[in-house]
């Protein structure tokens, strides 16, 4: 067989490779960035087992994060954002999952200290998942939405897709809540799970 | 272009001119293949790099595996380089070259952006990518690009349209807005191919001329030579 030969039969095998992988490639990204998360079990208001003390009167942004899922920066900018919308008195906590064997060290994340810098926010650490379970949480990114009397009004994530931030319907659906203190909201919630579905089934 | 050569001076010239702008052509257009095999094997590794960076694993709980874009990078982003860089090494200055290399350019660009969480910032890399394809002094080859953008962006828009407008429903004609944007870097840059090609024509004419004239000029000379040779030879 000549050069000339075994150089077309690579070309031909390279745009075939070629098309296959484009082909491929959107299939993949489009699978993985569509398909939400874990939904959550949400109860109606504030789990009265709950350790994390609810801001008295006052309505209440709660979001998991998962230190280390990268889809979780854009969550923390989306939260930024309501926060901005919404009203002065909202007030915004950001529970930190961390399993126990792990140094606090392992949670001190690009992510969770974008969450320290939101405006009228708290961040706490949540050991195991334990307050995640309790609010009924198992997806990084899941956000729920509580009016001043601890009544849940809004239940899902605040991004468009996985790891896209961008206005989409789950922060449009807080904003107008918190604004006009009526209604319920529901948005997919898209993010690495903080609570497996083996151990959510435990639960 | 050709005829205005062709209409101006014998048709020796201008086969000659022909023949000098094709070669300076295919030089050129040789070199900027080559340009962008380097361009595609960098941005290649850069995504990985930035996958790696942006986002190494995908967790559950306590325990890890390697992120979905790490994949993407190394297979997809290989996938999309082998056949330019390739055509780039074996058939360079060909015209399947350019358009295949313009089409993976721009797939380079989704992927990158992609990879990047969607940031505006990254979408610059499509008008920079444009910018480098003009120097093939070939509008046709951004016309392949823009194909290619306008295509991502409208089957994206139609099964995915989160991923490129961040809202589920957006109108069905706003990919050509986005395409848009990219058709008013394109007139500019098909401008400037279109002046870009004269100048390789004028010059290779100027060229062809000269060369003619020389030739003219060795003959005049040669044949002074011999008369002046005759002369001293009959004296």
């Amino acid at each position: 067989m000549s050069r000339r030969h075994v150089i077309s039969g690579l070309l031909v095998i390279a745009g075939l490779l070629w098309a296959a992988t484009v082909g491929a490639m959107y299939r993949a990204v489009r699978r993985f960035e569509t398909t939400p998360g874990r939904a959550a079990a949400a109860q109606t208001s504030w789990p009265a087992a709950s350790t994390i003390e609810r801001p008295e009167g006052a309505w209440t942004l709660l979001t998991l994060i998962h230190p280390h899922c990268s889809c979780s920066r854009a969550t923390v900018e989306e939260l930024e954002l309501i926060l901005e919308k919404a009203p002065p008195s909202v007030r915004s906590i950001v529970l930190v999952y961390r399993p126990s064997e792990f140094s606090p060290k392992w949670q001190n994340t690009e992510v969770v200290q974008a969450a320290h810098r939101l405006p009228r926010t708290r961040v706490v650490t949540d050991l195991d998942a334990r307050e995640a379970r309790l609010f009924g949480g198992f997806t990084s990114g899941q956000t729920f939405l509580y009016d001043g009397d601890g009544r849940l009004r809004f239940s899902g994530g605040v991004t468009a897709l996985r790891g896209h931030a961008g206005l989409n319907s789950g922060v449009a659906a807080v904003v107008r809540i918190a604004k006009s203190g009526v209604g319920q909201g529901s948005h997919p919630v898209f993010g690495c799970a903080i609570v497996s579905h083996s151990e959510g089934a435990r639960k | 272009m050709s005829s205005i050569i062709s209409s101006e001076v014998s048709p020796e010239v201008a086969e000659r001119a022909n023949d000098l702008r094709e070669s300076r052509l295919h030089a050129r257009r040789a070199r900027v293949d080559r340009m962008f095999a380097v361009l595609l094997a960098v941005q290649y590794v850069a995504g990985i790099i930035g996958a790696f960076t942006v986002s190494p694993y995908a967790w559950e709980g306590k325990t890890h595996a390697i992120h979905m874009h790490v994949w993407i990078a190394v297979i997809g982003g290989a996938g999309i380089a082998i056949l330019p860089i390739l055509l780039a090494i074996f058939r360079p200055g060909t015209v399947l070259t350019r358009h295949v290399i313009a089409a993976s350019q721009m797939l380079s660009s989704a992927l990158l952006i992609h990879l990047t969480g969607g940031r505006i910032e990254t979408h610059f890399h499509v008008f920079g990518s444009l910018a480098f394809l003009a120097f093939y002094l070939d509008w046709q080859v951004l016309i392949t690009a823009t194909v290619i953008v306008a295509a991502d962006h409208f089957l994206r828009g139609i099964f995915w349209p989160e991923s490129v407008y961040g809202v589920a429903n957006p109108e069905w004609w706003r990919f050509l807005e986005h395409a848009g944007w990219v058709a008013f870097e394109d007139v500019f840059l098909v401008w400037s191919c279109v002046l870009g090609r004269r100048e390789i024509e004028s010059s290779a004419l100027r060229e062809a001329q000269i060369e003619q004239l020389s030739e003219q000029e060795q003959l005049k000379t040669a044949a002074l030579q011999m008369a002046l040779s005759e002369m001293q030879a009959a004296s």
